[in-house]
């Protein structure tokens, strides 16, 4: 793709592109608040998203001498004898707890764990429907991350893995090192694993359509929060050069003269590190400087189509690939991207072509490590993840506007989840060795399974059809 | 009040200097100027342990003044910290202590380090091992027969360097508004 040189500013095309992105972003405030109403009145008729369910047969009260006292004293008995056959006498092998602290929930920030709770339960719904995976909702009341950590460590034992959920950063970094290092069991953190595996899955397959290779691109992270802070570390294990790896924040280049690099080594270690390993890939300054050149720009800050201008995607390298992945507005919109030169462009919403989705990886990681009953989740497991994924692309034909599949072509999650147990295996991390065909055809039949039930529970009608939306009258300005 | 600029933990055995990325050397006059931002460097980390630890609006003034009279000082020891190789003759950071007497206690001297500063570039590796050992033997050398260290309380990373160091808290400092 050609360059184009920058043109004179048109009046005209910079009025007409303002009013696309106003009505855009109206369009899009218009329909996040009739899917608000709704989903309150549906939360209204529903009281709750999921619910326990039996899965062993009570033909009659007498059979809980057997589910229940004396029988299962021996069972429990058995547990204690041998403490890892609790993955094969309970649920335990397919429970996992979404725990939360509510101090940064979606877009709303701290609101707490009992406001978290419906964001949870939507989570935990996920894990089921994608996954087949037993995902409980807990969200904690807590006051610092030492009692978060505590807690977690308490409820562990119930547990098959740990999905951390929507925590601050920089803490959910402490915690979930701090976790995965006492806990014999996984710990993931969705907003900084999740969304990084699905990146770099992008970005894989983005460097691949423009003929280059991750050992030699010069690249841009804008944003050093939970998911880029993980990208990073996820680029460098991939070979990414760390001279040629730029981060930026709101202060410009993160650079290692910076003046504010002490205080980071006090409040954010992780951030710090990164600050001294890439060294601002060489520059200082601020996001125009870090551009300039640049093959690749991952963007995951703040949601306002103003922070990446089109001028900055030109003064990119050729065909230059442009992640905006900002929610619910991308840093820049990406037909600006495209008219500004970008090669490829990935946005995090579903509206647009290549959606860089955390859901794409996360139901098909518990699956794997689940099935593997894996001691941990180490980088080579959420790069397994992500390599598999960028693969997954190819069944339906990758290009510059399918760059990972989409949340419907469901046949490539069960791959995911082979590739992760593969790797646990390979790690020597996995209570359970299967192969490659057995995880796969597993994770086809446990993921497979929801969706039965949830047609099975619906037909019987022990779901009850949606309610009618009311009628609505279109919001008037 | 000062304190360390924070060395993050990794112990360099003992004579490790050659692998050492900074060479240490008595501080002069014509060293001042790049001294000062290194010293408001490590003042204005301070400011984030305590409010009472809050940076003066005339500190660099203040600063330039202290290090030219320690400088002078026969009693104090300044050593100005310069790159290696390519970065030789740049000033990464510094060493400021004072030798002072204890009237009722045995030995005699102490030798305070008030302030350590290193640029993140040239902390670990050994560095703060090295810049130690050399404070010490300059303050050991002009009488001092202990060596202490000053710093904020809160400072979590400087209690970890001094007691990885067999360093152990003396003498209490408390404070409050008046």
């Amino acid at each position: 793709m050609a360059q184009s040189s920058p043109s004179p500013v048109d009046p005209d095309r910079t009025a007409r592109r303002k009013a696309r992105e106003a009505a855009a972003a109206e369009r899009s405030e218009d329909q996040t608040d009739l899917l608000g109403e709704r989903a309150l009145e549906l939360s209204r008729f529903y009281a709750g998203k999921i619910e326990t369910v039996p899965k062993v047969p009570v033909r009659s009260l007498a059979d809980f001498a057997l589910w229940y006292t004396p029988g299962v004293a021996a069972v429990s008995r058995a547990i204690q004898a041998d403490p890892d056959s609790s993955f094969d006498l309970t649920g335990r092998w397919n429970t996992i707890a979404i725990v939360t602290d509510g101090s940064r929930v979606l877009g709303l920030g701290d609101i707490g764990p009992r406001a978290a709770l419906p964001v949870m339960e939507g989570k935990a719904l996920l894990f089921k429907v994608l996954g087949g995976v037993d995902a409980i909702p807990i969200p904690i009341q807590v006051k610092s991350p030492d009692q978060f950590i505590a807690t977690v460590e308490a409820m562990a034992p119930a547990f098959g893995g740990i999905n951390l959920e929507d925590i601050a950063s920089p803490k959910c970094f402490g915690i979930l090192e701090e976790l995965s290092k006492r806990l014999s069991i996984p710990v993931w953190h969705d907003d900084q694993l999740g969304t990084a595996a699905a990146t770099v899955a992008g970005l894989l397959n983005a460097l691949e359509l423009t003929h280059r290779s991750v050992r030699e691109v010069r690249t841009v992270l804008l944003g050093a929060g939970a998911a880029n802070l993980v990208t990073a570390r996820l680029l460098l294990a991939l070979g990414h050069p760390a001279h040629l790896l730029t981060l930026v924040d709101q202060k410009g280049i993160l650079h290692a003269d910076r003046e504010d690099l002490d205080e980071l080594e006090l409040r954010n270690p992780w951030k710090y590190r990164f600050a001294l390993k890439t060294n601002g890939g060489g520059r200082t300054g601020d996001l125009a400087v870090a551009l300039e050149g640049a093959d690749v720009l991952l963007a995951a800050s703040t949601p306002n189509p103003g922070t990446i201008r089109p001028e900055h995607v030109r003064s990119m390298a050729k065909d230059p690939i442009v992640f905006a992945l900002a929610n619910p507005v991308p840093e820049i919109w990406p037909d600006v991207a495209r008219g500004a030169g970008a090669a490829v462009v990935a946005t995090g919403r579903s509206d647009f072509p290549n959606q860089v989705n955390n859901s794409l990886i996360f139901p098909a990681v518990f699956r794997g490590i689940l099935d593997a009953r894996a001691r941990s989740i180490p980088d080579e497991v959420v790069l397994a993840a992500a390599k598999e994924l960028a693969r997954g692309a190819a069944i339906k034909g990758l290009s510059a506007l399918h760059l990972l599949p989409t949340m419907e072509e469901s046949e490539v999650f069960p791959l995911i989840a082979a590739a992760v147990g593969d790797t646990a295996v390979r790690l020597g991390i996995a209570r359970r060795k299967l192969t490659h065909d057995e995880f796969l055809e597993r994770a086809r039949t446990l993921m497979g399974r929801p969706a039965r039930l949830v047609r099975a529970l619906a037909r019987a009608r022990l779901t009850p059809p949606m309610p009618q939306a009311p009628a609505r009258r279109r919001r008037t300005k | 009040m000062s304190g360390s600029g924070g060395e993050g933990g990794h112990a360099g055995g003992p004579g490790d200097s050659p692998s050492v990325p900074i060479h240490l050397r008595p501080a002069r006059d014509s060293d001042v100027s790049a001294l000062i931002p290194l010293l408001l460097r490590l003042k204005r980390l301070n400011e984030e342990f305590d409010p009472l630890l809050k940076v003066r609006d005339d500190a660099d003034q203040q600063a330039r003044q202290v290090l030219k009279a320690d400088i002078s000082n026969p009693k104090a020891v300044v050593l100005a910290a310069e790159g290696v190789g390519a970065d030789k003759d740049k000033v990464v950071g510094f060493v400021r202590a004072l030798v002072r007497e204890r009237p009722f206690y045995t030995p005699e001297h102490e030798g305070v380090i008030l302030d350590i500063y290193l640029l993140p570039l040239y902390r670990r590796r050994g560095v703060g091992e090295y810049v130690l050992r050399e404070t010490s033997n300059a303050l050991k050398a002009k009488g001092a027969g202990v060596v202490t260290a000053e710093f904020p309380a809160q400072n979590e990373i400087a209690t970890r360097f001094y007691s990885k160091r067999g360093f152990r808290p003396i003498t209490a400092v408390q404070a409050r508004s008046l």
